[in-house]
């Protein structure tokens, strides 16, 4: 399976922390996405008309919208990842993947605005980013009240995957996460999967690895 | 010496957001702090910016009984101490390097903190405890005002979703506060998320946002 991909991207971050986490090997391909354009041109565009990264290729099978390839890599490799058989936990989960796409539009507008320069009115892509995280703080609050940690049911799905990546990088965006609690403690214990793995500004829990600094065992 | 206010103890936190072997970044009055549960469970504080390169302490992480800096790691003792700069790992680092800790004490499931230890313990709410906090960008008379609440030294008293809520207040700015809801302790799981949800009613309202205002 080749994953079109661009380092700086969370979309593509997020095809690639699934993989990880399921354990599956993708053959990247990086894009140069700035300030190449690459994604512009005639070979992706054929690819992908929307001329959007990442794009996922499995044989002749091509997807170009990163919430279907976690759908496709879930009931592929990690059934327990897509909620199943309970209509309203399905449903859950859409609408989250669904939210997600909120959380790229306003606080990844944002990150594209102060990060690369693009256009946008960067007031307005932050004032309606911290009103989709107020939504996911109140959410994951009331999920926390009933015992729970992750977005739909007992276990990470989906539906994490798809909104982590835009939310643990609102700072890029200069949206403060300080006001979350509940956000972080859901970051948290995603971060702390087994197969996590880092893009840059999102670094791993540096206190479960081994101490470096120990005192070796004599 | 200490400035009056410095002996004051201002809500931060909620104790329930800070896990054991974690650290969260908070606001005093006088600018931002790190506060850190240990793996003992012990809660400590200290200013929220590394000597050595000013990074935030709040985005570092904890072992045992210690705070280490994201970035160079260095790492902080329980009274702010350095103890190891790991590019350095042979040199003791001298004790003048420290952090600036905070004193912080729980009550009510409420962390509390001051710059200066003050003489009493903070206010009590005897059969209350920490529902969730957040932020709002409105002054406490506008907050109270929103909610119908009465106020007494920055502690809003209101009925919110059925029930009566205590609300402590930290002032971040004109125009800014940390809300700490309280309810009794036996409010049930479904009366708990009402009152969350009527939170953000209440801070709607004290915003002006939507059509309520």
């Amino acid at each position: 399976m080749i994953l079109y991909d661009y380092i700086l991207s969370p979309s593509c971050y997020k095809v690639r922390l699934l993989a990880s986490l399921l354990g599956v090997q993708l053959e990247l391909r990086a894009v140069d996405f700035h300030p190449g354009r690459e994604h512009k041109a005639d070979d992706l565009l054929n690819l992908n008309p929307a001329g959007s990264i990442p794009i996922l290729v499995d044989d002749d099978f091509v997807l170009t919208e990163s919430a279907a390839m976690l759908a496709y890599l879930a009931s592929k490799y990690g059934p327990d990842w897509a909620a199943d058989g309970d209509p309203q936990a399905i449903a859950l989960q859409h609408q989250w993947l669904a939210f997600s796409n909120r959380l790229t539009a306003t606080l990844g507008g944002a990150r594209l605005v102060e990060m690369l320069n693009f256009e946008g009115d960067l007031e307005a892509l932050q004032s309606s980013g911290v009103v989709a995280l107020r939504e996911l703080e109140a959410a994951l609050f009331a999920r926390r009240v009933s015992g729970g940690t992750f977005l739909v049911g007992d276990a990470p799905s989906i539906a994490d995957i798809a909104c982590f990546p835009y939310v643990a990088l609102a700072p890029d965006g200069s949206v403060s996460l300080d006001p979350y609690p509940s956000i972080r403690l859901w970051m948290r214990a995603l971060r702390a999967l087994p197969g996590f793995i880092e893009m840059p500004g999102i670094h791993r829990l540096h206190e479960l690895a081994q101490d470096p600094l120990a005192e070796p065992d004599s | 010496m200490a400035a009056d206010t410095d002996a004051r103890w201002v809500p931060i936190a909620v104790s329930a957001d800070i896990l054991n072997g974690t650290v969260v970044p908070a606001q005093m009055p006088k600018g931002p702090i790190a506060v850190w549960r240990a793996a003992s469970g012990h809660l400590y504080a200290n200013g929220d910016r590394c000597p050595h390169r000013g990074m935030r302490l709040s985005h570092g992480f904890v072992r045992g009984e210690t705070l280490s800096c994201i970035y160079h790691g260095w790492r902080f003792g329980t009274d702010g101490v350095c103890q190891k700069i790991p590019a350095h790992p042979a040199v003791e680092p001298p004790k003048t390097i420290n952090c600036g800790p905070v004193s912080v004490t729980e009550v009510n499931g409420v962390v509390w903190g001051a710059a200066a230890s003050p003489v009493d313990p903070p206010v009590q709410f005897a059969g209350y405890n920490a529902l969730r906090s957040l932020l709002i960008s409105a002054s406490v008379e506008a907050i109270s005002s929103a909610c119908h609440g009465e106020t007494v030294e920055g502690v809003i008293t209101a009925q919110l979703g059925g029930q009566g809520t205590i609300l402590l207040t930290n002032v971040h700015g004109p125009d800014e506060a940390l809300v700490i809801a309280l309810l009794p302790t036996a409010t049930s799981a479904q009366d708990r998320v009402k009152v969350s949800t009527a939170l953000e009613a209440l801070r709607r309202t004290a915003e002006g946002i939507g059509d309520a205002a």
